[in-house]
């Protein structure tokens, strides 16, 4: 039975995934932190922690983009 | 003549476990969405449905590969074929009975693997090839997911847990249409190309196409997206509710976490090739996404009965499919055999559909 298991394979399947995982789900966390923040600052009137906090959603949210196009093309070229 | 006949047969009972494939599965993509109210019902299975239609035309390299390596080609003959497909569409119907989510690709697999043993014997399956594309990727599909969603959602409650719930459930809802859209288009391209590789076989073995190459032809490219998308539309609500609402009360938050965790893994997986049911994934996840909040909240009575519907798939559509094709064998080699058990299982299900209907709403209204 073990023979039939590619180890390195599967080795390779359960970080690769974690990493994937855990990354698509945070960085989009740190985009919806980003935004709430932005109100928050602005708010208080602090434009330079307000536009900190708009870069740091946009970054986030151009990762979250990139990872659903990388996401497609996997399923294109499947 | 009796050849065309049972073409006619294979194709729509092909068909017809399309329907189910994407009626059993449409919870995957929508379930934790309309859960935690990031869309509509209506509007979630309307998305859904559109993209597992698309995901069909997206590419056709998985269609050649079914039951490969885990089947001998030379037994699956159009009478297995469709043995196998009864098997896999009984079972698939009894666990939407039971609101349990199970992998339709095993149900496959189980279903062909129980007639090929029956029509040719033990030669015909190939034992390695199940434990490498069946048996470990159903042990590591939930496994992995539930580790992967439990970090995501501690990971996402520690970086948005200060701020008002308002702005962050907005931000997940919005978060998990697009994650919801993803398992849609991944199943869509996965899952119509089973039904269509298993029509181009019959084409091949009744002599309509060249076995030299795997063309498959444009109506059946069609014909499967269709009634995956139909399928995927008419909605299986009991499996629905159960991932949606039973397995753990999740919020917006969770929903994405076992969501866009799933989708991870699926595509990375899909990516190094190694195909995972994503039913496996995306229940494992959202256990996950529960537990990690607290073990407690997981109703774990449920999450067993799930896990034995797992184990069962397999040995199940087998013995469903070994004794189709063993009845079948009954009515000699011709289309009569098929014909018979097409006929009585379809009026089965018809009349126990329509007395159901008849008695008051559909088994499938309401989310």
């Amino acid at each position: 039975m073990i023979g039939a298991i590619d180890t390195g394979k599967l080795f390779e399947l359960v970080w690769a995934a974690g990493l994937a995982g855990i990354a698509f789900c945070g960085v989009f966390a740190v985009a919806i932190l980003g935004v709430a923040r932005v109100t928050d600052m602005r708010q208080a009137g602090r434009g330079a922690a307000a536009a900190l906090y708009l870069g740091l959603s946009v970054l986030a949210l151009v990762a979250f983009a990139a990872a659903v196009v990388f996401g497609i093309a996997m399923i294109v070229q499947k | 003549m009796d050849g065309d006949l049972i073409l006619v047969i294979v194709v729509a009972t092909a068909l017809a476990f399309d329907f189910t494939n994407g009626f059993h599965d449409t919870a995957n993509a929508i379930a934790t969405s309309v859960s935690t109210r990031a869309l509509s019902p209506r509007n979630a299975v309307l998305i859904a449905s559109v993209l597992n239609f698309a995901g069909a035309f997206i590419s056709l390299k998985v269609a050649a590969t079914v039951g490969k390596g885990i089947v001998d080609a030379s037994a699956a003959t159009t009478t297995v074929v469709f043995a196998g497909l009864i098997g896999a569409i009984a079972w698939n119907l009894a666990t939407w009975y039971f609101g349990l989510p199970s992998s339709s690709s095993h149900a496959l697999i189980g279903g062909l693997v129980g007639a090929a043993f029956v029509a040719s014997g033990t030669g015909a399956v190939n034992g390695n090839g199940l434990i490498e594309k069946v048996i470990v990727p159903g042990l590591v599909a939930p496994v992995l997911a539930f580790l992967v969603a439990g970090i995501a959602i501690v990971a996402a409650y520690r970086i948005v847990g200060r701020i008002r719930p308002g702005p962050v459930n907005r931000g997940y809802r919005l978060g998990q249409i697009v994650s919801g859209s993803l398992f849609s288009l991944a199943h869509g391209t996965n899952d119509a190309q089973k039904t269509m590789g298993i029509i181009t076989l019959a084409l091949i073995a009744h002599g309509n196409l060249s076995p030299d190459r795997f063309d498959v032809p444009t109506w059946v490219i069609v014909s499967s997206a269709g009634a995956i998308a139909l399928g995927t539309y008419s909605g299986g609500w009991r499996i629905i509710r159960t991932m949606g609402n039973r397995i753990i009360k999740m919020d917006p938050a969770q929903g994405f976490s076992a969501q866009g965790a799933g989708a991870a893994v699926v595509l990375t997986a899909s990516h190094l090739g190694y195909p995972l049911s994503t039913t496996h994934v995306i229940s494992g996840a959202i256990m996950g996404a529960g537990a990690a909040k607290r073990v407690s909240a997981v109703r774990w009575g449920l999450a067993g009965n799930i896990a034995v519907a797992w184990v069962l798939t397999l040995p199940a559509a087998a013995i469903i499919g070994g004794i189709v094709y063993g009845i079948t064998e009954i009515f000699g080699n011709g289309a009569l055999g098929p014909l018979v058990v097409a006929v009585s299982f379809f009026g089965l299900l018809l009349a126990i559909f329509g007395r159901r209907l008849n008695r008051g709403p559909a088994l499938t209204a309401g989310a």
